[in-house]
């Protein structure tokens, strides 16, 4: 009997053990995935990653990967190139050869920790593609922590020149930049608005000269107004002047707004900021529950939904993908994740369906870091544009989601990278200090048109390069690999 | 003997504590302020329900509205501007039409800093407030009061942050940002 009862302890024991083993990411164990692959890494100096940008620059591909601020630890980490301390700014890594990255240049940041420096943000546009551009020239929009837009010719993506700055603001995010109008919609802290993030517009087709269209934000934001201020600004999309949409994505995990907006009335409407004014150019605002913000608001327009192919109206629709991010460590939040939202009728946009990785497939929330979703990629490159998207998901990787069918996205791969010793603690409080873990957070993510995915790390593992395989690459149409 | 000393130890438990009112005498000759605990007022949003009270005695009718909200951008920086308490301080709760009618200015709370400022408000029922929004921030978190009286806003203010360094109001505000 004593036997029997020593055994079943030792048992539950083995099966407790096990079970935390599960949840504890090690260094040297291999990453977890699912139908998708490793195929090239780039450890960008361990700086902290935020926004990767893939561009195809002659018969070179390059990736500009933006960075948060530095850690309480290594404020400015040691550029090997350099040998000298850097605060992080901007990483640039030729991937040509996806197997081998080959870093050819860090261009520091504002100095600064995590969100209070670094360069996060980076759009990327030929000279050839822009009105007034330089024809030889590669233009790189980013950000320079919290005050300042730069513009840089990356030609030589190895000796980037300085061309333009845009200063004094008081904050920056995610901006966006149309490559065959030069329109910017930069996502600023204007000095006179009441918020943190509002969308200051300009004309960069000659990036040399900005000239400045308009100042934009929700009515209540702008600059002598009283009372309640609504969320702020995460980031904008434009569908350009042939789909005369941008669409705005307020919030972060909080009290999210989809605003979608007339680009024509936009630009060239009344500019003076009064509420008014304010209103004009928008066609609807869709507001989310009070538990979630929109990181990122991704138009795909005019989609074919099997499903409803026999139906006499309604067989396209658009659809907008709205990402949440996740800002807790260890699940201290409502959960942050990705929703659907049919705006096929402009003026009453709904809600119609929604993704999340299951918590209990990888016990995410004991893991360490955040849990949840964060962004998605941008690329409207046809090797993936309507037919998959893939989702940063913090300490659940990259997940990549069949969206054929918006009103069902399934999940289709995920791939989970294995922590080294770069990879930075995230830790909660607790009574008398703090605990601490160690887990991946999986960031930002971006595709090239060759169908490469690019993860980066926002605890500073760096950069992972990967394909699907098995059925998601079928799924997306590739051939076999 | 021993049933009288219970029954002393549970009026001066009760009269600390079991109603949930708390004393605040400025000084020996000044009316007393004390704050009663009442239901959060509010409708559900993006952050959990804090705590509310409503004063009596010294600023009888003011109440006062406290939460923590965790997750904030600012870590370094904190709460550095007045704009920063408009966005956060949940005046907007009390009443969303709020108008500042002065610079902030500096605050703490143990050994939390950030902003206080004073508000003109207009309720829904066209009666006028005043109000007061105090944030302040532990690193990447925020802690964050609201007021409404019909007194003057400085002497709302000044009894709210009195209350809220109260050794109770600390440690539960510790646990608060704590998530606990």
């Amino acid at each position: 009997m004593f036997r029997c009862v020593l055994t079943a302890a030792g048992l539950v024991l083995f099966a407790s053990s096990a079970f935390v083993h599960a949840q504890k990411q090690t260094i040297g164990a291999p990453p977890e995935a699912s139908n998708m692959k490793l195929v090239g890494t780039n450890d960008l100096q361990a700086r902290s990653a935020y926004q990767p940008t893939i561009h195809h620059q002659g018969d070179r591909w390059i990736a500009y990967i933006g960075h948060h601020g530095g850690t309480d630890d290594v404020p400015a980490p040691v550029n090997p190139m350099t040998g000298k301390e850097e605060p992080n700014g901007t990483s640039i890594v030729d991937v040509t050869d996806p197997a081998r990255p080959k870093y050819l240049r860090h261009l520091p940041g504002q100095e600064g920790k995590y969100e209070s420096g670094g360069a996060q943000m980076v759009r990327v546009c030929d000279g050839k593609s822009l009105p007034k551009g330089d024809p030889n020239a590669v233009y790189l929009l980013r950000t320079f922590g919290s005050e300042a837009h730069e513009i840089w010719n990356v030609a030589d993506p190895a000796n980037p020149v300085l061309i333009t700055r845009i200063a004094g603001l008081k904050d920056t995010h995610k901006s966006w930049w149309e490559c065959d109008t030069g329109i910017a919609f930069l996502v600023s802290g204007a000095p006179d608005w009441r918020t943190r993030r509002m969308t200051q517009i300009y004309d960069f087709s000659d990036p040399a000269h900005p000239q400045k269209i308009r100042d934009f934000g929700l009515p209540g934001q702008e600059p002598g107004s009283t009372g309640a201020v609504p969320t702020e600004l995460h980031g904008p999309i434009s569908t350009g002047p042939n789909g005369n949409r941008v669409f705005f994505g307020y919030g972060t995990n909080k009290g999210g707004i989809l605003q979608i907006v007339d680009r024509d009335k936009l630009l060239n409407g009344p500019k003076e900021p009064t509420p008014d004014n304010l209103r004009y150019p928008e066609i609807s605002r869709m507001p989310m529950s009070a538990f979630n913000g929109a990181h990122t608001t991704f138009p795909m327009l005019d989609m074919p939904v099997a499903e409803f192919a026999e139906d006499k109206d309604g067989k396209t629709r658009d659809i907008v993908m709205i990402v949440d991010e996740a800002i807790l460590n260890e699940c201290g939040e409502a959960r942050q994740m990705v929703w659907f939202a049919d705006v096929t009728t402009e003026t009453r946009p709904m809600m119609i369906s929604s993704y999340t990785v299951p918590e209990a497939s990888g016990q995410f929330c004991q893991r360490g870091g955040r849990f949840g979703s964060h962004s998605s990629n941008e690329s409207m490159a046809p090797v993936y544009y309507k037919k998959m998207a893939f989702i940063a998901f913090f300490n659940a990787g990259v997940r990549a989601l069949d969206i054929r069918d918006p009103y069902h996205p399934k999940e289709v791969g995920y791939f989970i990278p294995a922590i080294t010793t770069a990879t930075d603690k995230r830790c909660i409080p607790i009574e008398g200090g703090a605990r601490c873990k160690v887990a991946i957070q999986t960031n930002n993510v971006e595709t090239d048109d060759r169908g490469y995915i690019y993860i980066v790390d926002r605890a500073n593992t760096g950069l992972h390069i990967l394909e699907l395989t098995g059925p998601a690459r079928a799924a997306a149409g590739l051939p076999r690999n | 003997m021993r049933r009288g000393a219970t029954i002393a130890v549970a009026v001066i438990a009760l009269g600390v504590s079991g109603v949930g009112a708390y004393q605040l005498a400025t000084s020996p000759v000044e009316e007393v302020a004390r704050w009663r605990e009442i239901a959060w007022p509010f409708p559900r949003d993006g952050w959990p329900a804090g705590r509310a009270f409503r004063c009596e005695g010294a600023c009888a009718g003011a109440e006062l509205y406290v939460r923590a909200k965790r997750g904030f951008c600012n870590c370094d920086s904190g709460v550095a501007d007045d704009d920063e308490v408009d966005r956060v301080a949940d005046v907007d709760l009390i009443s969303p039409r709020f108008a500042a009618v002065a610079l902030g200015e500096e605050v703490g709370i143990g050994e939390m800093r950030g902003r206080a400022r004073r508000y003109d408000l207009d309720m829904p029922d066209g009666v006028h407030r005043v109000a007061i929004g105090v944030a302040v921030s532990r690193r990447c978190d925020l802690f964050v009061a609201a007021a409404q009286g019909r007194g003057e806003a400085s002497g709302v203010q000044r009894a709210a942050l009195v209350f809220l360094e109260t050794p109770e109001m600390k440690t539960w505000l510790t646990a608060a940002l704590d998530g606990k």
